[in-house]
This record gives C-alpha cells, structure tokens and sequence, in this order.
C-alpha cells in the first residue's frame, strides 16, 4: 500500500528564506550588487577598478565565490577593500546560505556596497536569489555577440548588462548592435552599460550608477 | 548543472514530507518546473537517479509538470501567446514590453510513499 500526501512547498523555500532575512538585514543601508557570468568575463577586474574609484567616498566589501582558491579575494584585499572568499568546492552557484554564513565569519562592520561575485557561470546562479538589491550580467566583447539570446535567463533578469573589454572592439568580431537589440527585446529596461577595465572607459558612469542605485535604496526607506 | 543541488533540494522537501507522515519509503515525486526556471529535464532526472541510487529510495520516480508562462500586453490590454523557447519581452503586435507572470515555478506538489512498519518485517 502506498499513501500520496500534497506537499506544495518551494524547492527552493529554504534558499529563498535565507535571501528574504538577508534583504532585510541590508534595507535600507548597504546596497548589495550580484555579479553573474562567465569565467574570464573580468568581474573582478571590474571590481579591482569599481573599488579604487570608491573607496575614498564609500565603505565597500566584497564577497567572493569560487569553485577553488582565495584568488580573486587576495586581489581585492591588496587594494585595501575586506573581502571573504566563500569556496563552493564544485558546486556551480552560490546560494544565500553561503553568503549568511559568510557575513558572520566575515565581521565587515556597516558597509555601503557588499558586492558579491558569483561563480563564473551563466546559468545556474541565475535561479539563486542572494538577497541581493539587483543582478548584474557581465558580457566580455570576446565571448561573442550570440550570447544574449544563448543565456536568455541571465540577461532578461539582470537589471545591469555590463559589456566589458571594449577596448578590444576593433579585434574581435562583435556586433554590439545586435547586442543591444537581443538585451532590448529580452529585458526592456535593464541598463546597459560599455566598459574597459584596462583604459577606464564607462566606469564613471558605471560608479554613477551605483551611487544612484544606493541614494534611492536609501531614499526610498 | 545546478539540476543536481535542485534535485537534492527536491529530494530533502520530499523526504521532509514523508517523515512528517510517518516516514517510509519514497515511490513518486510530483514536480511542478516552470519554463522559465532555466532547469533541463534530461539534466533533472540524471540528477535524481544519481542522487537516490545508494539510498532507500531508489527507484522513485520523479514525474515533472512543465508550466508555461504568461505574457500580458498592457499597451494592447490583452494576452499574448509565447512562441515555445522564446524569451523575447516585446509584444509581438505592438513591440512594447510585456508582463511576465510565472514560467518560475519550481514546486514538490505531492509524495507518494510505501509507510514504514506495514510489512512487519523488523
């Protein structure tokens, strides 16, 4: 004899809860970016060149996840700016779990941007909320210019697509037309925004736009 | 990839359900995926034979329900079908951005399990 029983519950209830209680802890005072893509994609290079600009006028940190090594921690932490490395030892995504576990080991003290670095990977950590204010997607010019449509998940929730190297623009065949029509059709009003790393170009306005984000993150409480 | 950490996560809410009524052998779980969740069927069910292999449980079944989303045009104040596969947020007719609504379920609807104790058998 078997016996059926109704369930309905979330698979995902215990991930969500932990980003519910996350999203309360942050209201109101730390505005927390998610970044998401591809390995190689330069999020920590972003980072490196997001922190510098503002660490004077901001009091930021940054969480890490990797499948291995404090890597991308130790860059981060050589430029002055405390970061923890969460290792997910195989596992593709973070899930806020982690990044609780990771803020009370980490003892940042108040923060006004906790960035968090996802696992470089364009799908799984799509399905994972963080408790974070917004995703953020970041899309290298030499991943290709299909991309959009190939990860549609990614793109059509983030509420940023950063386009990164783009001083390698004249080398690689990339139509950013075609780019912006695909994030356009997938997520009408996201941001996009053009960026390198190496020579500076749209960090300003990327920095702006972080700095507009947490004023009506604050404003709105 | 993440098909395998949904499924154990599929896998706790059930056995979760089934401790609460008693406990028992699982038979088969009744999933609800929306298709927007990014979750491969094929990937899912490699997953959760994998995961319930050296388990009591082996051999339950996992039966998914697939859900569609629902896209609404506020501009032509109407519904509007969605091409299968398709992501693409603009209306069709009118090209304004469309509302969204489910596709991301990802549900334990039910468990069916063999109670423990009715074979006598300890």
């Amino acid at each position: 004899m078997t016996e059926t029983v109704d369930v309905r519950r979330r698979v995902l209830e215990a991930n969500e809860a932990a980003a519910r209680l996350l999203r309360e802890r942050f209201a109101a005072r730390t505005l927390v970016p998610n970044l998401i893509s591809s390995p190689g994609s330069g999020k920590t290079t972003l980072l490196e060149a997001t922190v510098q600009r503002l660490a004077g006028r901001l009091r930021l940190a940054v969480i890490e996840g990797d499948i291995a090594t404090e890597r991308d921690a130790d860059r981060l932490r050589a430029l002055g700016v405390p970061a923890f490395q969460i290792l997910t030892g195989g596992a593709c995504h973070l899930d806020a779990r982690q990044v609780d576990r990771a803020l009370a080991e980490a003892h940042f003290g108040d923060l006004d941007v906790l960035f968090i670095e996802n696992v470089g990977n364009l799908i799984c950590p799509t399905s994972y909320d963080l408790g974070e204010d917004f995703k953020v997607a970041l899309l290298s010019v030499t991943e290709g210019d299909d991309k959009p449509f190939k990860y549609p998940a990614i793109f059509a929730r983030a509420a940023v697509t950063v386009l990164t190297k783009v001083d390698l623009l004249p080398h690689v065949t990339f139509d950013l037309e075609a780019v912006r029509v695909q994030l356009a059709t997938l997520n009408p009003t996201g941001d996009v925004l053009l960026t390198s790393a190496r020579t500076g170009d749209g960090l300003a306005e990327w920095c702006a736009l972080l700095e507009r984000r947490l004023a009506a993150k604050r404003s709105a409480a | 990839m993440h098909e395998l950490s949904i499924a154990a996560e599929v896998y706790r809410t059930s056995k979760d359900a089934v401790a609460g009524h008693g406990g028992g052998r699982l038979v088969a779980v009744r999933l609800v995926v929306g298709e927007l969740t990014a979750i491969e069927p094929e990937l899912l069910g490699f997953a959760w034979e994998a995961l319930l292999k050296q388990s009591d449980d082996a051999g339950a079944r996992l039966d998914v329900e697939w859900r569609s989303a629902r896209q609404h045009c506020a501009a032509c104040d109407a519904a509007k079908p969605r091409g299968e596969g398709t992501w693409l947020r603009l209306c069709p007719d009118c090209g304004q951005p469309l509302t969204v609504e489910g596709g991301d379920e990802l549900d334990v609807l039910s468990v069916e399990f063999e109670q423990d104790g009715g074979g006598g058998h300890d």
